[in-house]
């Protein structure tokens, strides 16, 4: 990174000398085989396919994607759950990428994951306190009575009743289990959290809570997210720079608000674009980039670069042979704004790019939004005896 | 009026108790009116719609009274027959999962032929003909060789599209598409809605969409109704709901929604607590547990939908409706925008006797 010294991250400081995690090259495929005894290796789902970043001490990394582009696959092999293809992964200086046993459980301690579905991920039949504290238990951190104190003091932090520890997991709501689970992240103070889709599956004013939860938890104990999901609002949140893959690559890597500010690349610009945006009066102002078709197979991508069958910008520009033939790697744009495209300067000042956001050629949105509500006048109170 | 929903109230049996899914909702829907009901799980906005197409999970769900007038035409009322034969041709749904409401065990064909073959006269060629124009108009390539696949054969954002085809084959007169898009990927949920919005302008459908998403309203509706805990709490044109939310529960939606388009650091102000337990027969507004602006009174009395300001003559529907809300003691504009009571000294009023409902709603700071 180009960036020196601390930099202001959205919720404290981030130390862009120290980095926390280096991925290089990162590769999982998943072999297809064909047979029952004996196995022939016909293909392989390319999951992730060669994907490099860097995560900073303290920050917010949002990984974004559509189902099936690798976000998931990338968050679980940075982890080790995964055995990398090929590829590299540097935690903290020390290479990773093929320890095992005692080593690799002792990496786990400084790695944790909260996961998308609270129901699925957590075990009906034991009680919160035992989720909570089971992390403890198995990498045999303190006694029986500190643990305990440790599991009433997570419980404190995450927002849940202690009282509740005898519980079990059906007795509580889809955000309270959610809690849970960040609490059982948390239990043994790691350094990175991976977070896997972890607002989707709760209602918006739930959500709200543990996103707000999340980012305190942040400020509180120096956590470095890796935050993985599709919803592009969310992730524009809460992320200090924000990564968008597509089909197994990196295609786009921003600070999150120059992402949605100033897109670079068709993909980001598209998914941008389709993003609905609660409030009509931009949403008038807007116009969707209709992508063709469906996302290709991972297992047969097509060549060169793998959006070209649906990018709208090579369409534009008479089909250019390069996009189809050369596979395009991610180069710096502007400082910290990294872009897989072989065109990516044609995207910036486009039409395509204003109106993905909203901005288009008329006023900025915050004059119009105020103009309406000015016209309007403010209806009296209702008196509270109606 | 094409549909007027007058006080329904819809009860489900269980074996933990009665739960009080919807009550007391009305509302009007003018011929080629689209409106969204938007709210989060439980809320009852996908019972409501159940209901109306008199499809609730038998033998819990009950129709407790109201009516729903289809056309001048009881639907409660009506015989399963006359239903059987409204389904469809009237009224068609569209539902969230496309790969649970299309048969995995027929081809697209088969099931085409036989929707458009049980409401009309037509021979088979006919109805197949009819078919491959429709999957065309979806945007379906090939549509005469693909009509031939089973569902599987299909991706999500394909499987939708053959269900709005389906649902759209007899030309009804109101469609009903129940997250239509919440599986979907982005780039297909705009395909789909794109689809949605275009072919039911083309043929003058009425439509209801139910969404948790108000995005995805804000774009594709022209009324909305905020629904909680089986109440209508607002009432208002799209425009005039994002530009002046008056209930506090929308309020608190649109502060605890991330935007896109939001300006840097915002913080987003989540509705704390939990929604109420349904197996609880409503006393009080609803919401009043989760409120910020709750008097006294919140707790005691169910607030009736009444407009903004008192007096006015209501109109239910177009362009025109009336912006109504349920509540006792409404948020300022100024409070609306800031997302928090700013009357100085005023204070939440406390629940009458202590907590003693469910323990889940004490958790949560």
């Amino acid at each position: 990174m180009s960036e020196t010294g601390p930099a202001q991250g959205a919720r404290g400081v981030i130390d862009a000398d120290e980095q926390l995690l280096e991925v290089s090259g990162l590769k999982v495929y998943f072999p297809i085989t064909r047979g029952i005894v004996i196995q022939r290796h016909v293909g392989d789902v390319r999951a992730v396919d060669g994907v490099s970043l860097t995560l900073r001490r303290g920050e917010t990394l949002g990984l974004v994607g559509e189902s099936g582009c690798g976000k998931s696959t990338f968050g679980r092999a940075i982890l080790r759950l995964y055995r990398p293809t090929a590829g590299q992964i540097v935690f903290e200086g020390n290479d990773i990428t093929t320890l095992g046993g005692a080593a690799l459980r002792s990496l786990r301690r400084r790695m944790q994951m909260i996961f998308q579905d609270p129901y699925a991920s957590l075990n009906p039949r034991m009680t919160v306190g035992g989720i909570v504290g089971e992390p403890l238990d198995i990498h045999s951190i303190g006694t029986r009575n500190e643990r305990r104190q440790r599991v009433e003091e997570l419980f404190e932090i995450v927002g849940l009743d202690p009282t509740f520890a005898e519980r079990y997991p059906h007795e509580f709501s889809g955000g309270q289990r959610q809690r849970v689970g960040v609490a059982r992240a948390l239990a043994v103070n790691p350094d990175l959290i991976v977070a896997d889709e972890p607002v989707s599956a709760l209602d918006v004013s739930i959500q709200a809570q543990i996103v707000n939860l999340l980012e305190r938890l942040q400020s509180q104990f120096r956590l470095t997210y890796l935050f993985i999901a599709h919803d592009l609002s969310v992730v524009r949140h809460i992320s200090d720079r924000i990564a968008v893959m597509y089909l197994g690559r990196l295609v786009e890597l921003a600070p999150s608000r120059e992402l949605y500010d100033a897109p670079r690349h068709p993909y980001t610009v598209a998914l941008i674009s389709a993003v609905p945006i609660p409030d009509p009066a931009i949403e008038s102002k807007r116009r969707r980039i209709i992508l063709k078709g469906d996302v290709p197979n991972p297992a047969s991508p097509p060549p060169g670069c793998h959006f070209h069958t649906r990018c709208w910008l090579r369409e534009r520009l008479g089909n250019p042979a390069e996009c189809e033939e050369v596979e395009p790697q991610l180069r710096v744009l502007t400082t910290g704004h990294e872009v897989a495209c072989h065109f990516a300067e044609q995207v910036e000042g486009s039409e395509e790019q204003r109106r993905a956001s909203g901005r288009g050629t008329s006023p900025a949105p915050d004059a119009a939004r105020s103009a309406t509500s000015a016209d309007v006048p403010a209806p009296p109170q209702r008196p509270a005896g109606q | 009026m094409l549909l007027s929903v007058r006080d329904l109230t819809v009860r489900f049996r269980t074996h933990d108790g009665t739960v009080h899914a919807v009550n007391g909702v009305s509302f009007d829907l003018e011929a080629g009116e689209t409106l969204g009901l938007v709210g989060e799980s439980g809320c009852g906005k996908s019972v409501t719609n159940l209901a109306v197409m008199r499809l609730l999970p038998q033998p819990a769900g009950h129709i407790e009274g109201g009516q729903v007038l289809f056309d001048d035409m009881d639907l409660v009322q009506a015989s399963e027959a006359s239903m059987r034969d409204l389904r469809g041709r009237e009224i068609a749904m569209i539902f969230q999962d496309p790969m649970t409401s299309l048969n995995p065990v027929l081809t697209i064909e088969e099931q085409m032929v036989e929707t458009i073959q049980a409401h009309k006269q037509v021979t088979t060629a006919d109805a197949r003909a009819r078919a491959i124009e429709l999957l065309g108009r979806v945007g379906i390539a090939e549509p005469a060789g693909r009509l031939r696949d089973f569902p599987h054969q299909f991706s999500g954002g394909m499987r939708q599209r053959v269900m709005i085809a389906m649902a759209l084959a007899l030309e009804p007169k109101l469609l009903i598409a129940d997250e239509p898009t919440t599986a979907l990927d982005v780039t297909i949920q705009a395909q789909v809605l794109e689809l949605l919005q275009r072919l039911t302008a083309e043929e003058e459908t009425a439509v209801i969409l139910i969404t948790h998403d108000l995005g995805v309203v804000a774009g594709m509706t022209s009324r909305i109704n905020v629904m909680y805990a089986g109440f209508v709490v607002e009432a208002a044109t799209t425009p005039d709901l994002f530009a002046r939310p008056r209930h506090p529960y929308t309020v608190g939606l649109l502060h605890s929604l991330p935007r896109l388009d939001a300006g840097s650091d915002e913080p987003l102000i989540p509705i704390e607590g939990v929604p109420p337990d349904l197996r609880l027969a409503p006393v009080g507004c609803q919401f009043a547990a989760r409120c910020a602006w709750r008097i006294e009174r919140c707790w005691s009395e169910i607030p009736s939908l009444e407009p903004l300001e008192p007096g006015t003559t209501v109109r239910s529907t177009g362009p025109g409706a009336t912006h109504r809300i349920a509540c006792w003691n409404p948020p300022t504009p100024e409070e609306a925008e800031a997302g928090a009571p700013l009357r100085p000294g005023f204070v939440a009023a406390p629940p009458p006797d202590e907590p003693a409902q469910a323990p889940k709603t004490a958790a949560p700071r």
